[in-house]
Parts: C-alpha cells; structure tokens; sequence
C-alpha cells in the first residue's frame, strides 16, 4: 500500500515537473511571466490583493490590451504565504525554480520578503518594488526597492516637525514587529540630530483588542506629537481612543504606510485634526494625470474595487516594470532589465513626481505633508526631501 | 498614572473582558453539551456580524435591526453546520471533531473574505464615543454599554439554563448524557440547541465589540482570548467564564501599564499559567473525577 | 511484503533528489522536517491523549539555538548542532512538563498555548542574540568538510536524522519504558495500580516530544534559512496538532502521513491565493468525515495486514463521542 502510494507520488512529482526550456526565464518570443509570494490570507491579506490582482495586473491589463512590451504579453503568477517566512521561502523557490518566472514583483511584508532575499540575490533574480519599508533591501545588486523605507519617512516627517514646525516632545505608538521597530530606531537617530529623543514609546500587538493602557501611558508624558507607526484598524482604534478620554494636547501623525483613506474612514470623527506623512497622492480626488488615467482603468476594468493606495502602488509598480522591459528592448534579460531600471531619470509617471534611479535602487524618497480637515487629506507642504 | 486614567483602563478591559466572558460561555455552551471544542465560535460570530451590517448597507436599517439579522443569521448558521456537518461525524471522536471545526473557521473565513473582501469596516455603535465625565474620571459610553449590555445577555442566560425546559436539558445533557437520554431528553435537539444558543451569544458579542475592533475578516480570531479566558474561569463553568473573561480583560489593559514593554506582552499569559499550576481546574472549575 | 515495501521506499526517499526538479527537493525537506515534529507531538498526544498547541514553541527553541550554534560555532559538526538543539528544547519541555503534570485536557492545551506565546515574546526580546524583528538569517552549516549549501545536502542531511528517529520512536514499544507508556495510554489508574510510575513516564513523553521537535527545530533552521518570530506563530501548532489527526492519534506512520499530507496541501493550495483555506479547510472536514481516527485507521481497515499496523503502536480504540467523558 504505501508502496504503491510512494510510487504514485514520485510519478506525478516527476511528470508535473519538467521545466519550460529556453535560455532566460519567463521570457518567450510572446510573453513575459513575472510573479511573487503575497498574502491573500493572514493580516495583510487585503492589501496583498489590492496591490496584485487590482494594481500589477490592472496596469498590465493596459499594457497587454495595447500590444504588451515588444511583442510581449506580460503574465503574473501569485502563490498566498499568509505572511509566513518559510511558505513564502517555499512559494519563491516554486516561482523561480518551477514556473521560472523572470522575476518576482511587489512581495509584501518584511518578515517574508527578507526571508527570500539571499536566495534571490545569490541567483540572480531580480526583486522588484518589494512592499516593505525595513532598509535592509538597499542597494542590492537585484533589488529595487518600492515602498519609501522607514529611514526616509522618518528623515522627513522630524525634519519637518523639528524644522519649521518647532515641535520638541515626541512620542510613539507602534506595532511590535519588523515595520515599528524599523521607525523606532530611524527616529530615535533622527531626532537625535536636533539633540531631541522620544519622551515615551508604547508598542501593541497586530490584532489588538484595546489600546487603553498605551495611551494612557503616552498621554502621562505630555508630547506635543505622537507617532503612529500602525495599520488601519489599531491606528484608528488609537484615535478613537484619545477621543474617549478627551486628551486633545497632541499632535496625531501617522507615518507614510499608514496615511490612507481606509484609516480615516475607520476612525471617522476622531480623524479630524490628525496629520501625516502622505507618500501617495489622494487616490480618490487628485488631479495628476496619471491618477485619473489609473482610476479610469480601475473603472474599466474593476468598476465595483475603490481605487485605494494599495492599488495604486501596485499599479505604479507595473508601471516601472514595463518602464525598464521597454528600455531593455527586444532582447530581455535579467541584467539588461536592471541596466534599464538603472538608466531611468526623470521618468515621468504622472503620479510621483519626475524619477531617478540611483545606485541605492530605491523608486520613492519623497512624500508630503497632509492634516484631516473635514474627512479628507489635505496637502500642508510640496514633496518633501530625504536625500 | 493617575487613579482617574487607572480607572478609564480598568473599565475599558472590563468591557473586553465582557466579550471575552461571552464568546468563553458560548465555547463552554457547547462543550457542556457535546464535549467538543469549537474552533469555528469566532468565525460564527464574524459571519453573523457581516450578514447584520450587510443588512444595514442595503436597508438602510436601524441598528436594532442589524442585531435581529445578525442573531437571526447566527441561529440559522449554528444550526446548519451541527446539522449538516458536524451530526454527520459519527463515528469520530472527539479529536476528529475538533479538526473538522478548525477546517470550517478556515472556510468561514476564507468564505466571508470573497464575500465582503478581507478589508476592515466602520461599524455604528448604539453607544457614543465621546467621554462622560464623573469628577476628574472620564468614562466612555461605549465601554460602559458593552459591560451592561453583556451583563444583561449574561442574566437571560441565566433564567434560560434556571428555568426554561430547553435549559433544564441542557443542563442534564451536560452533567451525564445517558441519564438524560433515559429520563427522556432528546440529547440531539440539545445538540441542535447548543449550537444555535451558542452563535447566538457570539452574535451579541459581535455587534458590540464591532465599534471597536472595527468589523473585518479577522475579528473571529477574538475566540482565542474567550478560549483563554473559559480555561481560566474552569472549563465548563458559566460563572467562570465570566470572571475569567473580566479577568483576562483587566489583566491585558494593567500589565503594559505597569510593566517595562519587554515583558508586558508575556505577562498575561505567566499569569494564566501560574492560576492554573495553583488551581489545575481553573478559577472556578470543579477538580475532575477520575475513571478507571 | 512489508520488507520489500520497506526497500522500494527507501529507494524512492533515497533517489527522490536525483528523480525530481530542485524544488520538490527543497518541499521534500520540510516534509520530512514536519514528520519528526508530527511523531514527537504523537509522542506526547499518542500516549497521554493530550492535545499541545505550543509545539511551535519547542520549534522555535530547537531552530533558534541551531541557528545560532551555526552562527557562531561554525566549527561545531552539525549533527552535534542538532543534538544540542534537542537536548535544549528537552530541557525546556521538562521545565514545562513537571508543573504541567497536574494539568489534564483543555487545561494542558491552554498552558501549552500560552507557552506558544511567551516563547515568541522571548525571542523577539532576546534581540541581541536572536535579532527579534529583523529575522535571523542561517548560513550553510558543514559537515566536515561537505558545506550543507545545496538543497540535496539538506535533504538527505534530514532524511537521515528522520530516520534515526522514526526507527527510535518505532521501538520505544518494545522497550520496559515504552511498554509502560503503553499502559500510561490505556489507562492511567490501571498502569498507576501496576506500579508504573505516572508522574515520571508522563513527563518521560513531554521531554521526549520536546527533543523530537527541537531536532526538527535545528534542521528547520537549515531547511528555511531564515527565521523570524512570525514563523512560530500558534496557527503553526495548530497545523501541527491537525497533521497527527490527520494522519492517525499514536500511529508512527501516520504522523509521517498527516505531516505528508498537511504539507503538500499547504504547498499546492498556495496558487489558489484566497481561494485557498476555503479549498484546505474543506479537506480537512472531508478527510474527518470518510476517515474518523485518520489516514492510519483507514489504512488499517483497507488491509488487515496493512503495513500500518506495526506492533505496539495501535492508536487507542477511537472512543465514541456521545460519552459522557472530555
């Protein structure tokens, strides 16, 4: 019996796994196949399939709806990790590997993104626009980075506050894990530079029920700004929190991965007032050509999805890929697409503002300033600077 | 800290102790009954909590009525999957259950995030927001609702197990299930009875504790603390359960108060270890008789 | 017939690497990595018909204290590693096994889930040993003179601890100490009235799953290459305690099995993004549905002198769920 078993399972083992021949992965005379390990369950799930399903593929969407890249169609493939390092470990090494992808775009989250990191590295397959925020990702050979790290943000956010703002008592809430603590060392160095440090620090668990205690804490030390370094759903439970004791002698701002519409919608009145580092111009109402363009194509193609920054990250992370496949021509490798991304300056997206790819890989330094007023985010600055 | 902050944080863990208490007496309700534990309580209540808003969405109805569909979807609920599902294991024990349970919070959840996405929702609350103030305290309504609202479900309960006849059944299915088939009981519609009761207390639980969690695919995963907290009232005692979720709650809300963050995470649980090294049967479990 | 199934299955686990492309070499490793947890929490569960869900814990001690020995005893052999991984977590699983003695069912299954917990809080505050947050990348341990720096190394490293400690669970019945284990699972008060010492034998089983599981941490730590506290979360115990009822309550094979079948559906489900604890959930329901007691009952009841039934290791008749008994 197990005999038999064994053998039925070597068979289909070996019969479903013969690789696709040709000389670069995932590049055919027709088609171009990237794709990467997300969460589609766990905590992140929803922000997982926003950026891939509703933001990738709805730019490739256009793409291929247009001829593709030179020929080429591009094709994405999404294995779930449930945000668990050793599954997306196993879902990369099956991209790479099995279905021979030419190179993973947008992982989400640190703990599986850099669980892949040395073995992406070691063979050579570019790590597109991971959406993560922890530096480790700098200047790779194969990496370029997405999401602005918590080193950049956190530049900008103390010398805005510290600089023309003149605040001097800051305080933190954050999350206890990869994407807190990363904001909790960049501030401490950063505020140190204005001979400034945090006056309290308080962390909460992913998936908290009450924050009471942590901001009856911060409160006791009187800061002038409290840090949220949180998602959605506890960040807004914070501001609902301040507003159950009345402690209005605070300044509430949210780090750039959390200034979105969705943590607004959740916290409602409590938002009014809040500021933050916004990294995404309003996805919903602003103006910028290439924003109308992405939600005319989220209309099209995704009527009943709300266009949202998850999304449109994705999207603008498409967009960067067939950026770099045009600029790599006919003749797509891996190397000559990271000589391409390489060679982008001033790249017009429409979105963010004019780009240069540098020797740190990285595709977004800048943000800008916003406050609350009546439900939205208002701009306060132009992009802010973290060179 | 002064004692005017103490006491804001101390009612507001009571009031998630007060769901912790309720989701625990839903988990024992059908344990008492089946000796089965329910993986899928959590999911149950997020189900029911997602059909109520969805009923809202379309009706544009009150929140009284949110809470008749939620409870109304939660009793069907309950009732289908120890109909349809769980009454068809009958040669498995007690262990294969538990899988089978663990499989459909799996589905529910898994189910309920192609239905509403696994994002997070706004969800009213019949309680405001904004503090009452009593001398320097402040109190939320909020927490203050949730607290009696779950003391007064806590109460029915209570006539319902004392006097009701379905309670009396329940009651004797739980203290030895074949007497209670001799003395004429229909041990399947207790059953039946414990399945709908209990995901009808999870649907309470889940309209109150929405506001504050926010409504999301996730928020089912509360069903750990209310396991947390039934183990330590006494597994299978319904004034335990209570006193184990208050005291879960309180315990989550002082430990970051007083403790250095490096501990403060750890220390709720060293405490439930440590309650239940002195008392093996929980606060206020009775010992276990053994059997040859 | 059970010799000759026993040879073609080593040839296939043998010859697997040179049979399949890269990747199944890597998902045959942590197959094999689960197995070994799978049978020490059977260990436990097998014989004391408790339920632990804080194996992840002991996981996360034994591939915690081998990654580090790799780190920074490069010189040390890694079979020593392992040895020591499971000798840590051992003690570990003692520390916790004595005081839990006086807990029995739920009570033992919650001071086992706590401890699940309180073990990730250790390490992610043990950060300037285990980097807590940032993750602990593990570099290729050697053997001699061999770096374990391929996939295959890794494999057959796994595939010969595996088999060290199945052959030693598959024995342990045949021993004076496996014997009264034995008599532990029927029953407690009778093996107690026969002069078999409870309290010694039942920590005897938690100590024991605990150095199965800290091996298995070790080779994870390998395997993975990467390990961060979001590894070892409870939903991974959880799996855990779903791979040996799946598999079979008690059964060696079966623990090989559930964790078999529990891994490969996790791997292949992965494509089917949302989709996918909708699909696994239903086969767990489906598989307890058609096989109460697990793949190593049904086995057994397909073929009277199946090769599931080795001696001794019998799960406990499945008890009929409408008594009155937890």
């Amino acid at each position: 019996m197990t005999l038999r078993a064994a053998l039925l399972l070597l068979l289909t083992l070996v019969s479903t796994a013969f690789p696709a021949s040709g000389q670069q992965p995932g590049v055919t005379d027709k088609e171009i196949l990237i794709g990467s390990s997300n969460s589609f369950s766990g905590p992140l799930a929803f922000t997982g399939e926003q950026i891939t399903k509703f933001g990738v593929d709805l730019y490739f969407k256009v793409i291929n709806d247009a001829g593709g890249i030179h020929g080429r169609t591009i094709r994405t493939i999404y294995y779930d990790d449930g945000y668990r390092p050793q599954d997306a470990v196993a879902n990369t090494k099956k991209l790479v590997e099995q279905d021979r992808i030419f190179a993973v775009i947008i992982p989400q989250g640190s703990p599986p993104v850099v669980a892949t990191l040395d073995y992406l590295e070691e063979n050579k397959v570019p790590l597109l626009f991971p959406y993560q925020s922890s530096p480790v990702t700098r200047s790779k050979r194969y990496v370029f980075q997405g999401m602005t790290l918590s080193d950049r943000s956190s530049k900008m956010m103390i010398d805005y506050l510290a600089g023309p703002r003149k605040l001097k008592k800051f305080a933190a809430l954050y999350q206890d894990d990869e994407y807190g603590k990363s904001f909790l060392t960049a501030f401490e160095k950063d505020l140190g530079r204005f001979g400034l440090k945090l006056v309290a620090a308080e962390s909460v668990k992913r998936g908290v029920t009450d924050v009471s205690a942590q901001i009856a804490k911060l409160q006791a030390a009187k800061p002038q700004v409290t840090f949220l370094v949180l998602v959605p759903g506890p960040a807004a439970q914070a501001l609902r929190e301040r507003q159950k004791i009345g402690w209005t002698g605070t300044l509430m701002v949210s780090t750039g991965p959390l200034t979105d519409e969705r943590y607004l919608a959740l916290a409602g009145d409590a938002a009014e007032g809040v500021e933050g580092l916004s990294l995404w111009p309003d996805p919903l109402l602003s103006d910028l050509a290439g924003v109308r363009l992405y939600r005319e194509h989220m209309q099209k193609h995704f009527p009943k999805n709300e266009p949202n920054r998850y999304s449109i990250a994705g999207y603008f992370a498409g967009m960067l890929f067939a950026e770099g496949a045009k600029r790599a021509g006919r003749n797509l490798t891996r190397d000559s697409l990271v000589a391409a991304l390489e060679s982008i300056k001033g790249y017009e997206s429409g979105i963010l503002p004019p780009l240069t790819i540098g020797a740190d890989h990285e595709t977004q330094k800048q943000g800008f300033w916003v406050r609350v007023e009546k439900g939205r985010f208002k701009p306060l600055t132009d992009w802010l600077k973290s060179e | 800290m002064t004692t005017a902050a103490l006491v804001h944080v101390v009612v507001s863990g009571l009031a998630t102790g007060s769901i912790y208490a309720l989701m625990a007496i839903s988990l024992v309700i059908i344990y008492n009954a089946t000796r089965t534990l329910n993986f899928a309580q959590g999911e149950i209540l997020m189900v029911s909590t997602f059909v109520g808003w969805t009923a809202m969405q379309v009706l544009r109805a009150p929140l009284v009525v949110v809470l008749i569909v939620a409870v109304a979807a939660a009793a069907g609920l309950g009732w289908a999957l120890e109909r349809l599902v769980i009454r068809h294991a009958i040669s498995a024990t007690h262990f294969d259950v538990l899988i089978i349970t663990l499989g459909l919070s799996l589905m529910l959840r898994s189910a309920a995030g192609l239905v509403w996405t696994h994002d997070e929702f706004p969800f009213p609350s019949l309680f405001g927001n904004r503090p009452l103030a009593i001398g320097p305290v402040r109190l939320a309504p909020v927490s203050l609702g949730i607290i009696g609202a779950s003391l007064a479900l806590m109460l029915a309960l209570y006539a319902l197990f004392r006097w009701t006849r379905m309670g009396r059944a329940m009651r004797a299915v739980a203290q030895n299930q074949r007497a209670a088939r001799l003395m004429g009981i229909s041990v399947e519609r207790v059953y039946s009875g414990s399945w709908v009761l209990a995901a009808v207390v999870g649907a309470v639980a889940g309209v109150l504790i929405a506001p504050v969690v926010f409504l999301s695919s996730k928020m089912g995963l509360v069903a750990i603390n209310g396991f947390t907290a039934a183990v330590l009232g006494g597994f299978g005692s319904m004034p335990g359960a209570v006193v184990g979720g208050m005291l879960l709650g309180v315990l989550e809300n002082l430990a970051p108060l007083y403790l250095p963050s490096s501990i403060k995470h750890s220390v709720p649980f060293l405490v439930m270890i440590t309650i239940l090294l002195v008392r093996p049967s929980g606060l206020l479990g009775r010992v276990a008789r053994r059997k040859v | 017939m059970r010799r000759a199934a026993l040879a073609t299955g080593a040839v296939v686990v043998l010859g697997l690497p040179w049979a399949v492309p890269r990747y199944f070499v890597f998902l045959a490793s942590l197959i094999v990595v689960n197995s070994i947890v799978a049978i020490g929490l059977n260990l436990l569960s097998g014989y004391t018909n408790q339920l632990s869900f804080g194996h992840a814990g002991f996981l996360a001690i034994g591939a915690y204290t081998g990654a580090l020995l790799t780190i920074h005893a490069p010189a040390l052999p890694v079979p020593a590693a392992l040895l020591v991984a499971g000798l840590v977590t051992a003690a570990v699983g003692l520390a916790l096994g004595i005081p839990c003695l006086r807990l029995e069912g739920l009570y033992l299954a919650m001071a086992t889930l706590a401890f699940g917990f309180v073990v990730v809080e250790a390490i992610l505050n043990l950060d300037w040993i285990t980097r807590g947050n940032d993750g602990l990348r593990v570099p290729a341990a050697r053997l001699g003179p061999i770096a374990l720096a391929t996939d295959t190394a890794r494999y057959y490293l796994t595939v010969a601890v595996a088999a060290l400690l199945i052959l030693a669970a598959l024995n342990i019945a045949r021993t004076r100490t496996g014997r009264a284990l034995l008599a532990v699972r029927e029953s407690e008060i009778a093996a107690q009235a026969s002069g078999v010492h409870l309290a010694a034998y039942k920590t005897l089983a938690f100590v024991l799953s605990a150095f199965y599981t800290g091996v298995a941490g070790g080779l994870f730590a390998l395997v993975v290459g990467f390990l961060s506290p979001d590894s070892f979360d409870v939903f991974l115990s959880v799996d855990f305690v779903a791979m040996i009822i799946v598999g079979g309550l008690g059964s060696v094979p079966g623990s090989v099995l559930g964790a078999a079948v529990i891994t490969t559906l996790n791997d292949s489900l992965a494509g089917f993004q949302n989709y996918r604890p909708l699909i696994f959930g239903a086969i767990l329901i489906a598989s307890m549905l058609f096989m109460p007691g697990g793949i190593a009952s049904a086995l057994r009841k397909l073929s009277v002198a199946g090769a599931a039934g080795y001696p001794g290791t019998a799960p406990p008749a499945a008890k009929p769920r409408q008594g009155d008994d937890p």
